[in-house]
């Protein structure tokens, strides 16, 4: 098995529109995308809200990572599947596997575009104290380095005689202990050696700092932002009316 | 024997280009070179964990590109960097243990085998403290003994010498002439030019995906254009050596071990003693 998928939340500078949107935009562009996957239970609204993400991952030449991070999902949705289907139903539970599937989808974009230090200066920019900010987007910076990592940590295991790939699903539970355990435990220490690392340079002495780089929202981001909020206006009248709506929207399958 | 290897990451490049080398049963043989030469993608194609895009890799004429890590690594194991990266039971005695769990053994036999090495790694008195709750060097030790217990043909250290104590030293070069002289075939990444000028027999110097030299270790440090080209340093001996040399002292530059040089130096200062 392979951790690579982790790797698609991680962000690739191209020249791209998506990519030079103000990451604020995109912020909005994510939230926005996960309200409209918890707006809905049914599969046909859903699948076009998924469907709609398509032109999005096209313009940002995104695709080949997006596919990384759904083919690493694929355990996930496996196991939505099994559960929803012996408890509830077959379309409940290919309603919340694309429910997912935006949510996976609409933060692989977010984070496969915004630059992280951008996010920091956008998320202070929003009023979010420094220390906050510069949490958030060192937590975003370290997920390539926890993917390579994760993959350290199966190869030293694998080393060793460990088989990820065993039956059952309790097998399979059991044996992410020998890959978890080390995980947490050295991102524990790293995060302490973090810590230190920044107090030795002085982090927080100051209230007041002064930003090299500025960051602007431009034109075309409120033009994002406004088709963003159409959309989202849209999804949220058709759940209002959802009863008047033509039948085809409340298609499930027949089990 | 590996055989025309090659290996490409899936973004395209190549780790690996053409390597083409023989490493006999029972041989103990360093890798060297500078950081992204391609060492420790090298040794990962040794137990599986990944696979050469093209070329051959065989162990005991056994091509091991249609095997599974599971059965490859019964045959070669691998140290590697951080022990942290392995550690995660709840005692050292759990350590070990799940290290032997696919060998299908009797209870008695896994106890048997548990004891041994814990005794021969002296981590005996630990065998119920928490991995996570010993020291750096002991923690090594501990990675080391749980490849070592599986009995591998092939051992494979990568930087093993780093960040150890003349002690923790003193105690792996012990252990690599103990499982040397069972038989085992050892290979070591290293940029430890004193360890390698003195405990490794033959060098594969590496650069840029490359076996560029491949020899034994005193011959190749003789050639210092290309130990720079390798980022390494030559070591004190040899360093001395060439010092001696230059100040016109006969046959200074054939030394090549700490004893011969000890000996060079003592005959040297009898004899020019005897003569003031």
């Amino acid at each position: 098995m392979s951790l690579e998928f982790l790797n698609a939340f991680k962000f690739m500078k191209k020249d791209t529109f998506l990519h030079k949107l103000d990451p604020r935009s995109k912020l909005i562009f994510a939230i926005f995308y996960t309200i409209l996957a918890l707006l809905f239970t049914q599969i046909i609204p859903l699948l076009i809200i998924f469907l709609s993400l398509f032109p999005l991952i096209l313009i940002g030449k995104l695709f080949r990572q997006w596919k990384k991070s759904i083919r690493g999902l694929s355990f996930l949705i496996l196991f939505i599947i099994i559960l929803n289907t012996l408890f509830l139903s077959l379309s409940f539970a290919i309603a919340m596997i694309f429910r997912i599937l935006i949510m996976i989808s609409s933060f692989s974009i977010f984070f496969l575009t915004v630059d992280p230090n951008d996010l920091a200066l956008s998320l202070i920019s929003m009023k979010l104290p420094y220390e906050f900010a510069f949490s958030f987007s060192l937590a975003f910076r370290f997920v390539p380095t926890i993917a390579i990592e994760a993959q350290n940590i199966l190869d030293a295991q694998q080393s060793r005689g460990y088989e990820i790939h065993k039956k059952g699903l309790i097998n399979q539970i059991k044996n992410l202990f020998p890959l978890l355990i080390p995980l947490i435990i050295c991102s524990i220490r790293r995060a302490f050696n973090v810590a230190e690392a920044l107090e030795s340079r002085a982090f927080g002495s100051t209230k007041d700092r002064s930003y090299y780089y500025k960051i602007k929202f431009s034109f075309k981001d409120w033009i994002f932002s406004l088709y963003l909020l159409i959309v989202l206006l849209f999804f949220i009248i058709i759940k209002i009316n959802i009863s008047s709506m033509p039948e085809f929207l409340m298609w499930s399958f027949p089990l | 024997m590996i055989s025309e290897m090659s290996y490409s990451y899936p973004n395209g490049t190549e780790a690996l280009k053409n390597i083409n080398v023989n490493i006999f049963k029972g041989e103990l043989i360093g890798i060297m070179g500078k950081n992204g030469a391609g060492k420790t993608t090298l040794i990962r194609t040794l137990n599986g964990l990944i696979r050469p895009t093209k070329g051959n890799i065989y162990i005991e004429n056994e091509n091991i590109n249609e095997k599974t890590i599971a059965t490859i690594s019964k045959k070669v194991g691998i140290v590697f960097q951080n022990p942290n990266h392995q550690l995660f039971a709840n005692s050292i005695e759990e350590e070990i243990k799940f290290s032997l769990k696919s060998f299908n053994q009797t209870k008695e036999e896994t106890q048997n085998r548990i004891d041994n090495i814990l005794k021969e790694f002296n981590l005996e008195k630990y065998r119920k403290r928490s991995p996570l709750n010993i020291s750096g060097g002991e923690s090594k030790k501990l990675a080391v003994a749980s490849i070592v217990c599986r009995n591998p043909e092939i051992l494979i250290f990568d930087e093993p010498t780093l960040g150890q104590d003349e002690k923790e030293m003193e105690f792996f070069i012990n252990l690599i002439n103990r499982e040397k002289k069972r038989g085992k075939t050892i290979i070591i990444i290293t940029h430890n030019t004193e360890f390698s000028y003195e405990h490794l027999p033959r060098i594969l110097l590496m650069s840029d995906g490359e076996i560029v030299a491949d020899g034994p270790t005193q011959k190749l440090f003789e050639n210092e254009s290309l130990i720079s080209t390798a980022s390494l340093v030559l070591p004190q001996i040899r360093q001395l050596c060439i010092a001696m040399d230059q100040i016109g002292l006969p046959e200074a530059i054939k030394l090549n071990s700490r004893e011969k040089l000890i000996n060079y130096i003592q005959n040297f200062l009898a004899n020019n003693l005897t003569k003031t």
